[in-house]
């Protein structure tokens, strides 16, 4: 069953712009998608209209037969966001606070939240930093977090809007181990990224954007080859003939 | 950035940290006001009491006086204000500046009473979860009508939060500016505006992001409400701070 639907999707800024053009897109539940392009190219757009943080100009987008613009607010709990500035989505003065914000959002009683709050800290492997303040924490820690505080929402889709941006490398393995293993526990994953070295080897399916459009959709395996005449490069590993090119082994 | 962080929350298990923040609000509140009557012997007593208190945090008192090492220059320059205005008895005399000895006593006075008051409240934060302050500032406002505790409360927390952050971007923004030379230019008015133009554009930015962040995970002022609870070891310790005002007072 797809999870996502998007049907006819068109954007245009406020200053004329287009910011995407005719989308058409199906995601079934619980695949692993990667979206390359280029700075600029309508990656974070298309991710924004996911859970109604921005609204179609025309077309619609479907979660589970259930339009975003008509429940932007269920949207938001189906779909979870995780955003490429951890600091900005990063709103309480402590760990626990942070997560907890979200499922007060919801209304759930407290008795409920302690619950997800520490199930999600566990998840994420934050449990001994929980009355730690957010400031204090590694880049890799907070992005963490960050995902901490979308999973106590329960999503059922997680979105990732460039996770290893200004990340070390264990920042990166962390990171990208927490995605995976998240997958791996049933999650739909979006994650949108420029570069597709440390991602690629998990992705079940690759969209290349441009300008807006989707312009190339399929297997990983199938499009690496094309990356380059779209502005991504071609992942190193996979130019060296690395036959397993994970990051995390 | 280390000053700021090591004033704000320590996770313990003291009979500060069990307290309800409703009550360590209103002992912070009576010792503020009756210290205003204080004599040196009230403050010293005072003086012990808080030392016994950040003994029982485990937080070593002289750490938290390095941290707050800024403070003792406006406290400086009270003791000296103090020092020179006060009339009374000579001590030094240069030209027409007379330091007296009422002034001296009063200035020493006065630092050590803004001083306990400071450490009290460093005393309330280390031991208060920022999520319950907020929730204290939100019950406070509630009986009043008109005024929107939730979303007070949470702008309280949203800018404590955020008040490091600016911090290092106006440190980055300078020494950005350094690096290209900033300083070779005399006018101040110009530097502040070479300062404060891009810092305020990406503090906007950020707000923006912010409250992007903030919709995505469902953001509303109906939100779940706070937890506060309080029992007889409030009661007891209420009990303790009125009487230990009332010796400061009389």
């Amino acid at each position: 069953m797809n999870i996502i639907e998007i049907k006819n999707l068109n954007h245009r800024f406020a200053d004329g712009t287009m910011g995407l053009k005719d989308i058409n897109l199906s995601i079934p539940e619980g695949v692993f998608v990667v979206i390359a392009g280029m700075n600029g190219s309508g990656k974070t757009t298309l991710l924004q209209h996911l859970n109604g943080l921005l609204l179609p100009t025309s077309g619609t987008v479907y979660l589970s037969g259930m339009s975003v613009s008509e429940n932007p607010a269920r949207s938001r709990q189906i779909v979870g966001m995780v955003f490429q500035d951890a600091d900005s989505q990063i709103v309480c003065e402590t760990v626990f606070d942070d997560v907890a914000f979200g499922p007060e959002n919801l209304r759930l009683d407290r008795g409920e939240i302690e619950l997800r709050v520490m199930r999600a800290l566990e998840t994420v492997g934050l449990v001994d930093h929980k009355d730690k303040n957010p400031y204090l924490l590694s880049g890799g820690e907070k992005r963490r977090l960050a995902i901490a505080g979308v999973l106590a929402m329960a999503p059922k889709v997680l979105v990732f809007d460039e996770p290893f941006s200004s990340l070390d490398y264990p920042g990166i393995q962390q990171v990208l181990k927490q995605i995976v293993s998240l997958h791996e526990s049933g999650c739909t994953i979006i994650v949108a990224a420029h570069d597709l070295e440390d991602i690629i080897a998990y992705a079940d399916r690759l969209l290349i954007m441009k300008d807006g459009r989707i312009v190339r959709e399929g297997l990983p395996a199938q499009l690496l080859g094309e990356l380059e005449a779209f502005g991504v490069r071609e992942p190193l590993s996979l130019q060296l003939g690395v036959k397993n090119p994970s990051w995390l082994n | 950035m280390a000053e700021l962080n090591v004033l704000g929350f320590r996770a313990g298990d003291s009979v500060l940290h069990r307290l309800d923040v409703r009550f360590k609000l209103m002992f912070f509140v009576l010792i503020s006001l009756s210290i205003l009557k204080a004599d040196v012997f009230s403050l010293f007593l005072l003086t012990i009491t808080l030392t016994a208190a950040f003994i029982h945090i485990g937080l070593p008192i002289k750490s938290v006086l390095k941290d707050l090492r800024y403070i003792f220059f406006l406290l400086l320059f009270v003791f000296v204000a103090r020092s020179l205005s006060v009339p009374g008895s000579p001590v030094i005399e240069i030209k027409t500046i007379t330091v007296t000895r009422e002034g001296l006593y009063q200035g020493a006075v006065v630092c050590w009473r803004l001083l306990i008051v400071i450490l009290t409240g460093v005393a309330f934060v280390l031991t208060t979860r920022p999520s319950e302050i907020k929730a204290a500032v939100q019950w406070l406002l509630k009986p009043f009508p008109g005024i929107p505790e939730k979303k007070i409360a949470f702008m309280m927390s949203l800018t404590a939060r955020f008040v490091p952050i600016i911090f290092d971007q106006a440190k980055e923004t300078l020494a950005a500016q350094r690096a290209r030379g900033i300083e070779s230019r005399k006018s101040p008015v110009y530097r502040l505006k070479m300062l404060g133009i891009p810092l305020m554009r990406r503090t906007f930015e950020r707000a923006d992001r912010i409250s992007l962040a903030m919709t995505a995970r469902c953001y509303s002022e109906n939100r779940t409400d706070p937890r506060l609870s309080s029992g007889l070891r409030d009661w007891i310790a209420l009990t303790g701070v009125v009487c230990l005002c009332l010796i400061i007072i009389f």
